[in-house]
Formats: C-alpha cells, sequence, structure tokens
C-alpha cells in the first residue's frame, strides 16, 4: 500500500514542528526519514499512524492490504513497548486476540516467533531479556498483524552497537522479503544508507522536507567493498544536506536547556 | 633508596543490610522469656502487663469454650464484607479517575476532602443511617478501605507508562481492552500496594465497629476484657488481631507473588 | 503458686508509691458527679471530714472504672461506684476494699428503672415479664445494666439468652438508640427515664427495686489503706456515716402510704448536691437513690452478684468475695453469709 502525506503541518501549544510536508511512500518502498533531534521525525510517524491528529494537512493510504492483514498500519517503538507482565508469546498475540480465535493465534504467534528466532524464549517475560531481544519481540508482534506498512520510530536507536548491526541484518533479509512499505525514522545516516530505498531529510524545527536522495544500490549490496565508494559518496552528501542544522539544533536544545535551568 | 609500596587501604564494604537467618525467632522468644520473668519476678504488675503464660493461658480458654471462633467468625464476616464492597467501589472511583477527565475533575477532589475524616467519627451517623446491626459495621470498614483503594487505583493507572496506552491504541485495541488488557494488569501492583493498606485500615476500623451493639467480634473481645478489667484476655484479643493482621498480609503477599510474577 | 506472686507484686506496687507523712492526713477522693455520690459531697461541704482532721481533694472522673483504678493504683483514697464485673475483677487482684454501702436498690425508692421505646411499647412490651424476645440497650457486657437484666431474668424465671443484649458503650448511645427505637429497652436512673417519659420518648414499665432489689454500688478504699492507715480510714468512714445519715433523713423519707416525702432537711441540702453534679432541683429528686444511712452493705447480694458474673463467665473464678470485702469498718452490715 501507499502512503501520502498532503501538506501535513503541526505545533504543540503553538510551536510549529512541522510545516508542509508532502510525501508518497510508495508500495514495497522503505523510505528513511532523516534528520535532527526535535524537527518532528517522531510527530510525523504519530501523525502517519492515526495516533496524532494533524493540524494541517491530511495522509491517505492507497491500496489493498495484504491478505489476512489485521492492522495496515503497524509501528515498532524505540522503547519497545512491550507489556511487562506478558510473555513474548502473550505479547505477540496482543493484537490477535480480538480478530484471531485461540488456534489461529497460537500458529500465528509461533510462525512469527519462528521467523525472529525467538522460538525458544516464548514463555520469557520482557524483563528477563536483553534489549536486542525485546525489540525481536516488538518486531515479531508487529509482523503477526501482517501489516500493509511499516511504521518504524528509531526502532534500534535504544540498542548498543553491535547489536544494532545484528539486527539489521537479520530482518534486512525479512524485510526484503515481504516488501512491506515501511517508512523507518532515524537520526542515523548509516542505518539510513543500509536499509532505505529513498532518504527524506528534514530540516530542523519546524521540519520542512530538506531533500530525498535516492540510494542507487540494491540494499544486499550496499556492504559490498566495491560499492564503499558511492556509499561514501552519498554519506557525504547527507551529511552535507543535515550538518547545518545538526549544529543549529545542538545550540538551539543547548539554550533551551540553559533557559530551563 | 627505593621508593615507597604499601597496600591500598580498603574503604568500601558496609551500608548493605541484610537478613540474618534464623535470628529473629530466638530473639523474639528471648523476648517473651525476659518479659515472663519480669511479671513472674514483680518487677512488672501481672495486671498492668499480663505475662505470656497468662496470655496463652486465656487464648485457651477462650479456644476451648468455643467463643474464639465465634469471634473470629463474626469479625471475618464484617472484614470481609466490609473489605469487598470498599473494594470494589474504590476500584471503580479510581479507574474513573484514572481514565476520565470528569472521573479525574470530581473525583480527585472528593476524594481529598473525604479522605483524612476519621472514619470513627462517621461511626454514630451509620448507626442512625443503618441502624446497630451489622450493616453499619460492615460500612465503616468498607469506607475504611474504599480511600486508599481509589487513591492507589488511580496512582497505579496513572503510572502505566501512556507509550503502552499507544502501543494498543496503535495495533487497534478497543477502549475496552485498553482498560482490561493494558491499564488493569498495569496498576496492579499498586492496586495490590492499596489493598495491603486498606486491610490493615480495615482491621483497625474493626475494633471501632464492634464497639456498638456487637455481641461477638474480636474487637468486642478486646473491648470486653477492658471493661471487665481482664487484661490477660484483652492481651489474647490484641494477639488475636495482631495474627489476624499478619495472615492478611501473608494472603496480600502471596497474591503479589502469584500475580506479580513477571516483577 | 498465683496469689504469692500477687502479694509480692502488690507489695512492690505499693513501696513505689511516695510514703504519705501520717500526721498530715491528706485523703484524696475519686468520685463521679452523681446523686449517689452526695454523702461524699455532704461531708466536704459541712466540714465532717475537716472534724475527723482529714484534708480532703476531690479528684472527678467521668466514668466508674477509672474511679476504681485510681484508688487500686493509689492515685486516690476512696471512691464510691456501681458495682460491676469490672469492678470485682479489679478487687480480685487485691488492691482494694470494699468497706460500706453506696446506694442501694430498696423497696419503694425508685432509683434504676425498666424503660421502653414507644414502639416495643405499643407492639405490647408492657411490664418487665415481657423481656423475652425483646433487646435491651446497654453499656457493656459485665455493666450493672447487666448484671441487673441478668437477676430480673432469674427473677422471673427466663432464660438471659432470650433477651438481645445490644452492648453500646455509654449512656447517651442508649438513650439515643431507645428514642429512636434502635433498642426496645434500657435501664437507667428514675431522673433520666422520668424526663425521657415526660417528653414521650417512651415508658416506663417497672422499677428494679420492685423486682430485685440489691446493693447497687459500695464504698471503698486501698487495700494499702486498710492496712497501713487504719485511722483515717477509721476517721473518714465516720464522715462519711454523718454526711449518709443526713442523707437519709432527707431523701429517703416515706409517708404513711409508702410515698416518697421531701422536706426542708431535702431542701437545705439540695444547694449543696447541686454545687458538685451541676443537676437540677427536680432532677436531684427524682434521682436520689436510697443510701444506707450507716453505709451498711447488704453482703449476700455482693455474694451472689460475683457468683451471678462468675456464671456469666465475667469474673474470674478466682475471686473470692470474703477478700473483696473489709466488713471490720462499719457495724451492722445485712445478710452476712456464714
Amino acid at each position: 500500500m501507499r502512503l501520502l502525506f498532503e501538506g501535513v503541518g503541526h505545533a504543540f501549544d503553538g510551536l510549529e514542528v512541522l510545516e508542509g510536508i508532502d510525501l508518497a511512500v510508495a508500495a514495497g518502498e522503505t523510505l528513511a526519514i532523516l534528520g535532527p533531534s526535535g524537527c518532528g521525525k517522531s510527530t510525523l510517524l504519530a501523525i502517519a499512524g492515526g495516533l496524532l491528529r494533524p493540524a494541517r494537512g491530511r495522509v491517505r493510504l492507497a491500496g489493498t492490504p495484504p491478505e489476512g492483514c489485521l492492522n495496515p498500519l503497524t509501528y515498532v517503538f524505540q522503547d519497545f513497548a512491550l507489556l511487562p507482565w506478558r510473555t513474548v508469546a502473550g505479547n505477540v498475540a496482543l493484537a490477535l486476540e480480538a480478530a484471531l480465535d485461540r488456534r489461529q493465534r497460537r500458529e500465528r504467534v509461533a510462525e512469527v516467533l519462528r521467523l525472529t528466532g525467538l522460538s525458544d524464549f516464548a514463555g520469557a517475560y520482557p524483563r528477563q531479556l536483553s534489549g536486542g531481544m525485546r525489540q525481536r519481540v516488538g518486531i515479531a508482534r508487529a509482523l503477526a498483524v501482517r501489516p500493509a506498512v511499516l511504521l518504524m520510530d528509531e526502532p534500534l536507536s535504544a540498542l548498543d552497537a553491535q547489536t544494532r548491526e545484528l539486527l539489521l541484518e537479520e530482518f534486512l533479509a525479512l524485510w526484503r522479503r515481504a516488501r512491506t512499505t515501511t517508512l523507518y525514522v532515524t537520526h542515523n545516516l548509516d542505518e539510513a544508507l543500509r536499509i532505505a530505498d529513498r532518504i527524506c531529510v528534514l530540516s530542523r524545527r519546524p521540519g520542512r522536507i530538506r531533500g530525498i536522495l535516492e540510494v542507487p544500490l540494491p540494499v544486499a549490496e550496499r556492504t559490498a567493498p566495491g560499492h564503499a565508494a558511492v556509499i561514501g559518496e552519498l554519506r557525504a552528501e547527507l551529511w552535507r544536506m543535515i550538518a547545518d542544522e545538526v549544529r543549529a539544533a545542538d545550540r538551539e536544545l543547548a539554550g533551551a536547556a540553559a533557559a530551563h535551568e | 633508596m627505593s621508593e615507597p609500596v604499601r597496600e591500598v587501604p580498603f574503604r568500601g564494604g558496609g551500608f548493605a543490610p541484610r537478613r540474618i537467618r534464623r535470628l529473629a525467632p530466638p530473639f523474639f522468644l528471648l523476648l517473651l522469656l525476659l518479659w515472663e520473668g519480669a511479671v513472674r519476678a514483680g518487677t512488672v504488675s501481672a495486671l498492668l502487663l499480663p505475662p505470656p503464660s497468662a496470655i496463652l493461658e486465656a487464648l485457651y480458654e477462650l479456644a476451648a469454650s468455643g467463643d474464639l471462633w465465634r469471634h473470629l467468625e463474626a469479625s471475618l464476616q464484617r472484614l470481609v464484607l466490609g473489605w469487598a464492597l470498599g473494594t470494589a467501589a474504590g476500584l471503580l472511583l479510581g479507574l474513573a479517575i484514572g481514565i476520565s477527565s470528569l472521573g479525574r475533575t470530581l473525583g480527585i477532589p472528593l476524594v481529598a476532602a473525604l479522605f483524612p475524616i476519621p472514619k470513627i467519627a462517621m461511626l454514630p451517623l451509620f448507626i442512625l443511617w443503618f441502624g446497630i446491626g451489622e450493616p453499619s459495621k460492615v460500612a465503616t470498614i468498607a469506607l475504611g478501605s474504599f480511600f486508599p483503594t481509589v487513591i492507589n487505583a488511580y496512582a497505579g493507572i496513572d503510572a502505566v507508562p501512556r507509550s503502552l496506552v499507544r502501543m494498543g491504541q496503535s495495533f487497534g485495541l478497543s477502549h475496552r481492552a485498553v482498560i482490561l488488557k493494558i491499564l488493569l494488569p498495569g496498576a496492579l501492583p499498586g492496586i495490590l500496594a492499596g489493598a495491603r493498606i486498606s486491610s490493615s485500615i480495615a482491621l483497625v476500623l474493626l475494633l471501632a465497629a464492634e464497639m456498638i451493639g456487637a455481641q461477638y467480634g474480636i474487637g468486642a473481645l478486646v473491648l470486653q476484657a477492658g471493661n471487665l478489667m481482664r487484661t490477660d484476655r484483652l492481651m489474647a484479643g490484641v494477639v488475636v488481631l495482631s495474627l489476624l493482621g499478619l495472615a492478611v498480609s501473608a494472603l496480600i503477599g502471596l497474591a503479589e507473588r502469584r500475580l506479580l510474577a513477571w516483577r | 503458686m498465683r496469689k504469692p506472686l500477687r502479694g509480692a507484686l502488690l507489695a512492690l506496687l505499693l513501696a513505689a508509691l511516695p510514703l504519705l507523712p501520717a500526721k498530715a492526713q491528706k485523703i484524696t477522693i475519686a468520685a463521679l458527679t452523681f446523686v449517689s455520690s452526695s454523702p461524699l459531697f455532704i461531708a466536704q461541704d459541712k466540714g465532717y471530714y475537716a472534724e475527723e482532721g482529714l484534708e480532703v481533694e476531690f479528684s472527678f472522673f467521668r466514668a466508674a472504672q477509672p474511679v476504681a483504678v485510681a484508688i487500686a493504683s493509689g492515685d486516690a483514697d476512696f471512691g464510691v461506684t456501681a458495682f460491676t464485673a469490672g469492678f470485682y475483677n479489679l478487687a480480685g487482684q487485691g488492691a482494694l476494699k470494699v468497706i460500706g454501702a453506696q446506694s442501694r436498690e430498696e423497696p419503694g425508692f425508685d432509683f434504676s428503672g425498666y424503660f421502653v421505646s414507644n414502639q416495643a411499647y405499643e407492639a405490647g412490651f408492657t411490664s418487665p415479664e415481657k423481656f423475652p424476645g425483646r433487646s435491651l440497650g446497654m453499656t457493656q457486657y459485665g455493666s450493672s445494666f447487666h448484671l441487673m437484666i441478668g437477676m430480673l431474668a432469674d427473677r422471673l424465671g427466663f432464660p438471659l439468652s432470650e433477651v438481645k443484649l445490644v452492648p453500646l458503650q455509654s449512656v447517651p448511645n442508649m438513650i439515643a438508640a431507645v428514642k429512636s427505637g434502635q433498642v426496645d429497652s434500657i435501664i437507667l436512673p428514675a431522673h433520666i427515664i422520668k424526663a425521657l417519659e415526660a417528653k414521650g420518648n417512651g415508658r416506663i414499665v417497672g422499677w428494679v427495686h420492685q423486682y430485685t432489689p440489691y446493693q447497687l454500688g459500695g464504698l471503698f478504699t486501698s487495700t494499702r489503706n486498710v492496712q497501713e492507715r487504719r485511722e483515717v480510714v477509721e476517721k473518714f468512714v465516720r464522715a462519711y456515716q454523718r454526711a449518709a445519715t443526713e442523707y437519709h433523713e432527707a431523701f429517703n423519707q416515706l409517708d404513711a402510704q409508702g410515698r416518697r416525702v421531701f422536706g426542708e432537711k431535702a431542701e437545705a441540702l439540695i444547694p449543696i448536691i447541686q454545687k458538685y453534679t451541676k443537676a437540677k432541683p427536680q432532677s436531684i429528686y427524682n434521682g436520689a437513690p436510697y443510701i444506707d444511712p450507716l453505709g451498711r452493705l447488704d453482703v449476700g447480694s455482693v455474694y451472689d452478684q460475683i457468683a451471678w458474673f462468675k456464671k456469666q463467665g465475667l469474673v474470674d473464678e478466682k475471686v473470692d468475695p470474703a477478700e473483696i470485702l473489709d466488713l471490720s469498718f462499719i457495724e451492722g452490715h445485712f445478710n452476712i453469709p456464714e
């Protein structure tokens, strides 16, 4: 399915955070939203999933959902948002309880746990899991509803670098196979360059589209040594687009923090 | 001249109290023996502080005559009924405050205004409303259990991370499902902590409730013994109350271990 | 094995008290501001204590129990209150002795009466014989009210279990409960229930003296006083008897038809009683109990009461009436058991 932003803008208590976002996420495309802290990336994602009503503009969803889809717009959260009193299987089953009977539920849970390598942890509580395992549960939960669009809110930024690398590798394979339309919010340039078909750079507050960069390499080939130069160039270009914004945001936030003290 | 070398002095440790196993029981036994000894030696008057042996004897007499069970049965009935009513009503209001703006706007000032009222002061009024029989006693205990439940229930709901609620909504959970599957289980630790408080308040109020028109009940037994200057029986009643408190606390502990195993 | 222990305890308790100089002869009287305590007040006001060389200080209490506790603990020397199970249990510990009488339920002298709510009266509760199946409000188990209904049950031959006893802790609670009909009946002194009846709050259906005359209360002192300050106790008793005689002549007279009459002597004592009790004259006349002029006890009644309380399990079996009473200060006590 396609996701269409039309003139989306938003403000919190009179403070403009997003302005004039016109963006189309194509079917099967992975679009990364990249921007400095406080540029409204997460706000945009909340609006995309219908968790926040935009002050201006609208978001539309076009196309037919995949077969067996229970929740077209499905999030993967930065803080995992797992219910600590439910086991891994219980967390994955949460969104299935209204629509599927016990048997169907058990089958689907078992399937996504297998896909995400969690089968051995079905009975474990989140407290007993590492951060990487917890985010695997978050992803399994999202896959279980057969989403039409995945909305990923910095899903790897709470993890250490090695775990992040591990999960990236594991799930790039998974995403490529499913070809689910994905909106991937991140502030990590390398992450964006690894997974995205296109990268949309936002300016700092109020967030506007600064530019959209296409990554011309297939995802599987991006870490190949022969493409290092191409990736390096893209990275430099991204950094040019974003560096001023990051610098300004950094000063701005520091100023704000100082004003609060 | 060689350079001076010395071992690094140890500066850490301490400030980590832990329970020493099997020390508490002998300590309590010693305390009881000291008490018994002090009374027998005449250091303390048996009228002012009956010795443990006399208290045990009084307990035995109460149990043997069957009175103890009649008293316990009457008290337990009042406790269970009053506490259950107060807790159920408290959970409802706590939930209303926890999820609805109207509930919060009207409920919090109501609770703030009524919570500090000494429930014992309300007893004469309850007797006028509900009569001298069981309803006024149950109402006193229910009112005492109500407020701590309300406060802990809504504080428990407030403590559930909003990110979990958003998660539930993002997966299309209904309003009802968000309450039943996210807010209430998340508030359970707070609700159980409230149950701990409300049950001990209920025990305290039991005594007050049984002042008026109670033939049986542990509170009535204690009051009666006081009036009869039977200090051994009074202390026996206090021991039963304390055991009752321990039993209730153990039950809640069990519930916590069962329901909050995920912590 | 317990008794010598108690004795030792008591000795220790008493030794701990500051020793009073013998010649000062100061005494403290623990009292309730009830009309039944009148002789205590009259003796003070008319200087009978002073004539005996006693310097009296009053210590007033709001309930009977603390009066007895104050004597037992040595905080006061003399007191008068109604007999209760609690009193007997305390006296049984050995710290206090009953040496004389306070008031008595005496035929012809209305004091405690059976008072019935309007609802119960209309439903046929018109005499004490109708107690079975009704409820009675009282302060507590083991109170004098409990004793009075128990004696009535024995006298009329119905099991006490047929009366629903409702402990209400206080007299105001009892009054409120009978007014509102929450209990069918109460037993209270004449001045209270006559006023209640006059206001239409219920009906008096009989008097305790008509069914179970008995020794309502006593005059008591600490065992230590009996043992160590015998002459002080004797002086106090003399003063008390003078005042009791005066009270008796003023308030306990009957005419030829057996009706109570109050004359000038009563009028003369009213201001004294009023001063201490703050009661209105009419209330004093209504609530003046029978007090033996010489403070003589109905000893048999005390034995009976203790036996009844023991039967109810309210007084410790170890309590011995002979040990509680010291009959050596006043001559002519009645009904002394063999």
